[in-house]
């Protein structure tokens, strides 16, 4: 899962739980430990981690006297948010999402293209947008005060900017939110994030990408035909993937989708009308039927009422009551676990429940399911026998008979099996 | 041919900047109906050309100029890239040159001036970490002399580099008429000549009395001062 959700209605800006410190007077005074950030508050139950960090005395002591002179006369206290899709941000770290969507300071390819480059330029930019947060930074701003070529710093100042770690101001609601950063988006058209629903864009000539989009695991970028076939990208992609859009579009539920009708489900549980609000491009009844042909679905909500055959659901009764406690307790400590790989979407939905499952219950829901598999390929093969037999019979019986009514039983066997 | 100099002529190259990264400097100096845009930066000529327009675009955005800006800017900045790349199949020579580089430049109120010398031979160099590191160690407060000082070293290696491509052209064309041996194993007019200083009587300690001139200098300008030499370039430049 390359792009963060945008964000949607579980974050709310959270009052700062801590008074923030005030800023010192002077610059010489020794740069403070930036404050932990406050603990997760308890009533507010239905939002997902939010960083709230008050940076104006950080930003005085660490940025530059000019800087530091505007932020300690304009502002006591400002409470940062950021998006809970960035919560793994860390000063002192490098975080696997960063390794991954900009793997030219990570490859080795060049000496002087480094991490420790990387977090210099990373760190910098977000000081800077901190030293005045109620402003958007431009990236001319940036740029200017950094030492390095303006192509690699423009990369590490977008993706900042689409995961919301500079220029992120939330707004009260959640749902004025996403409109007004659908409408900042379009308006500026600075970001470069993937639009969902029935429209593309290519991420270099933002363009609306016609039938097929080609797409690379390693940056979550879309190229519209043109732009792959010029080479139209930043140079150290590779693995393009052919992605067809008519019918993904109607038929398929991208990762994303899943990602996100599962995080509701835990969230909400069986309000489908806000489940089909979080996922966004799908309605509550595609979110339901989605869920159930889910291959734990069912499992992971409650205990199983026995309508259907389902060999696996009758075995682990005693498992479903764990997984509703481990459920409730994953609620309290939301984290949006990151991927492992999400280019499969079985080992993406596999990776994201068993992080939120606990092992014990992943390891049991592993076995039973290869057993309910194994009985399904039984059943399935013994289905299958059956109608091969039946319309064999029927072929013979009807052998003599002219070709027309051949034809018409070969279509007559050709509809059983699809319906299958 | 191996020459037995203490330079050690390798196999020529092709032409690239003497960096561990082939970065480029771009300088701007654009006017359009009395408004004047200067920048100086560096770019990778290995992005695609479509970054330089995005890059123009969202200059004239962030800078709130007029939009003629933008064709302006892309046309000078793919000239520059265009001359880069004329020089780019060509072959340079590999010389042991250690040349002084020299820093004069005034960004904002910081003025800088600096001399060192930079080994033109070593293509693991990096300017930007070079600039960064003097910025920290000279506790510079503004944030754009860094870039300044990284672009005023890159187009001091990208003379060089062209200088040396170009000599190396002269030199073939005049080995047909006469035997030229000897002129590409001369050092440049700026290179150092390494034999005085690293031979057998020489030392790599540099004298007392040349101290001062390796010494960088910084000097924070008042505004008013800024406000007089800003006055004088623009009359310099009409």
């Amino acid at each position: 899962m390359a792009t963060p959700p945008p964000p949607t209605g579980t974050l709310a800006s959270a009052a700062p739980a801590t008074p923030p410190p005030p800023p010192t007077g002077t610059l010489a005074s020794a740069a403070p430990a930036p404050p932990p950030p406050p603990p997760q508050s308890p009533h507010t139950p239905s939002t997902s981690a939010v960083k709230s960090e008050v940076h104006a005395a950080e930003a005085a002591a660490d940025s530059t006297p000019i800087v530091a002179a505007a932020a300690a006369a304009a502002a006591v206290s400002y409470t940062i948010t950021i998006p809970s899709c960035s919560g793994w941000f860390s000063w002192d770290e490098i975080h696997e999402t960063e390794r991954r969507l900009l793997p030219e300071f990570f490859d080795g390819r060049f000496s002087s293209r480094n991490p420790s480059v990387y977090k210099y330029y990373r760190d910098s930019i977000i000081r800077q947008f901190r030293a005045q947060p109620w402003r958007k930074l431009t990236f001319t701003e940036a740029r200017r005060g950094l030492i390095g070529d303006v192509g690699s710093v423009r990369r590490v100042f977008d993706f900042l900017e689409e995961w919301g770690l500079i220029n992120y101001t939330p707004s009260a609601k959640p749902k004025e939110r996403r409109e007004a950063a659908a409408a900042k988006e379009e308006e500026e058209g600075e970001t470069a994030e993937r639009k969902e629903g029935p429209k593309r864009l290519c991420t270099n000539c933002r363009s609306v990408c016609g039938l097929t989009c080609f797409t690379t695991d390693k940056a979550d970028i879309i190229l519209c035909s043109r732009c792959y076939v010029r080479g139209n990208y930043r140079p150290g992609l590779s693995n393009f993937k052919r992605v067809d859009n008519m019918e993904e579009l109607k038929t398929e539920w991208t990762d994303k989708e899943n990602l996100h009708l599962l995080e509701a489900i835990v969230q909400y549980g069986e309000e489908w009308k806000k489940v089909s609000e979080h996922v966004g491009s799908r309605s509550a009844k595609d979110c339901v039927v989605r869920f159930i042909k889910l291959p734990f679905g069912e499992q992971f909500l409650r205990p199983i009422e026995d309508g259907e055959d389902n060999g696996p659901n009758g075995s682990y009764r005693s498992n479903d009551e764990v997984a509703a406690e481990h459920g409730g307790e994953s609620l309290k400590r939301r984290r949006l676990t990151p991927l492992a790989d999400a280019s499969n979407p079985i080992m993406a939905q596999v990776a994201f429940l068993s992080g939120i499952a606990g092992s014990d219950l992943a390891e049991a829901s592993a076995r039973a399911a290869i057993s309910a598999l194994h009985k399904v390929h039984i059943e399935k093969s013994k289905f299958t026998n059956d109608i091969k037999l039946y319309s064999k019979r029927l072929l013979r019986r009807h052998n003599h008979s002219s070709r027309r009514s051949n034809k018409m039983w070969r279509n007559h066997y050709q509809i059983l099996l699809k319906s299958r | 041919m191996r020459s037995l100099t203490l330079w050690s002529s390798k196999a020529p190259i092709k032409f690239r900047m003497p960096t561990a990264e082939n970065l480029i400097p771009i300088r701007l100096d654009i006017e359009v109906d009395g408004q004047r845009y200067k920048d100086a930066f560096v770019w990778n000529p290995d992005d695609p050309d479509s970054e330089v327009i995005n890059f123009a675009k969202r200059t004239v955005k962030d800078l709130k100029l007029p939009p003629t800006f933008v064709t302006q800017i892309v046309q000078s900045v793919q000239a520059q890239l265009a001359e880069f790349r004329s020089f780019e199949g060509q072959d340079m020579h590999v010389k042991e040159k250690i040349v002084p580089l020299k820093i004069d430049l005034r960004v904002n109120n910081t003025v800088v001036r600096d001399q060192f010398l930079w080994d033109v031979s070593n293509f693991e160099s990096d300017p930007e970490e070079f600039a960064r590191t003097l910025c920290k160690d000279l506790n510079i407060g503004d944030p754009e002399v860094g870039p300044a000082i990284a672009v005023a070293i890159r187009e001091q290696l990208y003379e060089i580099a062209t200088q040396s491509v170009s000599s190396l052209r002269e030199a073939r064309a005049g080995k047909k008429g006469r035997r030229g041996a000897d002129t590409f194993n001369r050092p440049g007019n700026s290179a150092l000549d390494l034999v005085k200083y690293f031979g057998s009587k020489g030392s790599v300690i540099r004298k007392r009395k040349d101290w001062y001139l390796y010494e960088p200098i910084v000097d924070i300008l008042s505004n008013e001062e800024v406000g007089a030499l800003d006055a004088r370039e623009e009359l310099n430049a009409r």
